[in-house]
């Protein structure tokens, strides 16, 4: 028997390939993003305390969306992506 | 589940139904209840269905593949729809494929929410979709299979597996299926899908990202203001996402209720006016960590009063159901739309 597969779908044009550059842990500008949720905070808050353990320079910034419930907007990704070396999420909930 | 490497069409050997629904099974296919077989001839005919709407479909988050009116139409025959129901389930995709549905989010959450379906115009007569009494219940194919059909389409096309993709704590039965109709011919204002600019002899699926129904029940206001005082109280609740996330939400307002209100004098925008400014939630049924979050998420009271919208357009409103002394209220999401799209004739 011939059935249709329900599954089937064509695959999205593939995005950008982007070369991921080294990070230095120690001095580089980190962002700290939040996916808004108050125990994503709370997990960020305690890497940055490790971090700052070790790290000479107080360059880690804390990021945010603007919606728990929705992704964050382009320009926001753009923007850490411009300002940060690194970038740690957290997607607790 | 298949990858988009797949095969549109497979031969599964000589199966019978039942051996059909095991094969189903095994392939994360199904929703637990027992499956139609999509043949190809089953598929032909819901795909005959829709040749007057080609405009073509976007990848469907969170898989972000793009759907054929063939696999599309694989689900409406799992789910057990007729075929003539068919452009109605495509209407619905297409409501929360817009990108304020936010399909990625509200698929993913931990939140309960369903992609609630609500059809107006002449097409609820002529599919046999339930507006009167029981409409959220059982007992109407066009319901419980439009409905279906949509979530089998957020399974199979979108990922959404339980516990994979969909990430819902405790789930909710409406994401079985949750479709009605409007009762327009119980509806003493003006229906919701004219409310939103279509034509009154236009069809059309409204969809919204939203909890099953939460009743309101009053069997005793006989006054307009006194329905609307038990219709705010039971919706300001805490713990719905509306709280914080701030979004749109449906009041379907009985027959009965509705009469009442608008023998009072009550307008759909009174009602709207009237609900916003009384659904608040007093600061002393939030907790203290709550609020702290909401207000630095700008959530800020209003005095001691949490607001559950952000405007009375938040509140959308129409009317179904039969006789008795119910509404119902049903939060969103939170970070969505209300969707509307004509059913293509």
């Amino acid at each position: 028997m011939r059935i249709v597969n329900p599954t089937f779908g064509l695959a999205a044009a593939a995005g950008e390939t982007v070369t991921l550059k080294p990070v230095n842990w120690k001095t580089d500008a980190i962002a700290l993003f939040s996916n808004s949720k108050p125990n994503a905070r709370e997990l960020l808050d305690g890497i940055r305390a490790k971090l700052g353990a070790f790290r000479p320079v107080d360059n880690i910034d804390f990021v945010a969306k603007n919606s728990a419930s929705q992704g964050a907007p382009k320009e926001l990704i753009e923007k850490v992506a411009a300002n940060y070396r690194g970038a740690l999420l957290a997607i607790a909930d | 589940m298949k990858d988009t490497a797949d095969q549109e069409v497979i031969d599964i050997g000589d199966l019978d139904v039942e051996a059909f629904n095991e094969f189903a099974a095994e392939q994360g296919w199904s929703d637990g209840m027992p499956l139609y077989v999509p043949t190809e001839a089953k598929v032909a005919a819901f795909v005959e269905r829709v040749r007057g709407d080609n405009r073509p479909f976007p990848p469907v988050p969170p898989r972000q593949v793009v759907p054929t009116l063939q696999s599309l139409a694989a689900n409406a025959v799992m789910a057990g729809c007729k075929p003539e129901y068919f452009p109605a389930v495509t209407a619905a995709l297409r409501g929360v494929l817009d990108p304020a549905y936010n399909l990625h989010g509200t698929l993913a959450t931990t939140h309960s929410c369903a992609p609630m379906v609500m059809v107006s115009g002449p097409a609820r007569h002529e599919l046999g979709i339930n507006c009167g009494s029981n409409c959220f219940g059982q007992g109407w194919r066009a319901n419980a299979t439009i409905g279906r059909a949509l979530g089998l389409m957020l399974l199979n096309i979108a990922g959404a597996k339980p516990g994979e993709m969909d990430r819902s704590t405790q789930g909710n039965p409406a994401k079985f299926t949750f479709c009605f109709g409007e009762n327009e011919e119980e509806n003493p204002w003006t229906p919701y899908h004219v409310q939103r600019g279509f034509a009154a002899g236009d069809s059309v699926v409204t969809v919204m990202s939203g909890e099953g129904p939460h009743n309101l029940n009053d069997h005793g206001s006989t006054s307009g203001i006194g329905l609307l005082t038990t219709f705010a109280g039971g919706m300001a609740t805490p713990g719905a996402n509306t709280i914080y996330g701030k979004g749109p939400m449906f009041v379907i307002i009985g027959p009965e209720h509705a009469a009442t209100l608008k023998r009072d004098g009550f307008t759909i925008e009174s009602i709207r006016q009237e609900l916003f400014a009384r659904s608040r939630v007093h600061a002393s049924r939030i907790s203290a960590e709550n609020q702290e979050t909401y207000i630095s998420t700008g959530h800020k009271p209003d005095g001691d009063w949490f607001a559950i919208a952000r405007s009375p357009e938040d509140i959308h409103i129409t009317v179904a159901g039969g006789p008795g002394k119910h509404s119902a209220f049903i939060p969103s999401f939170g970070g969505t739309t209300v969707a509307c799209v004509r059913i293509a004739p």
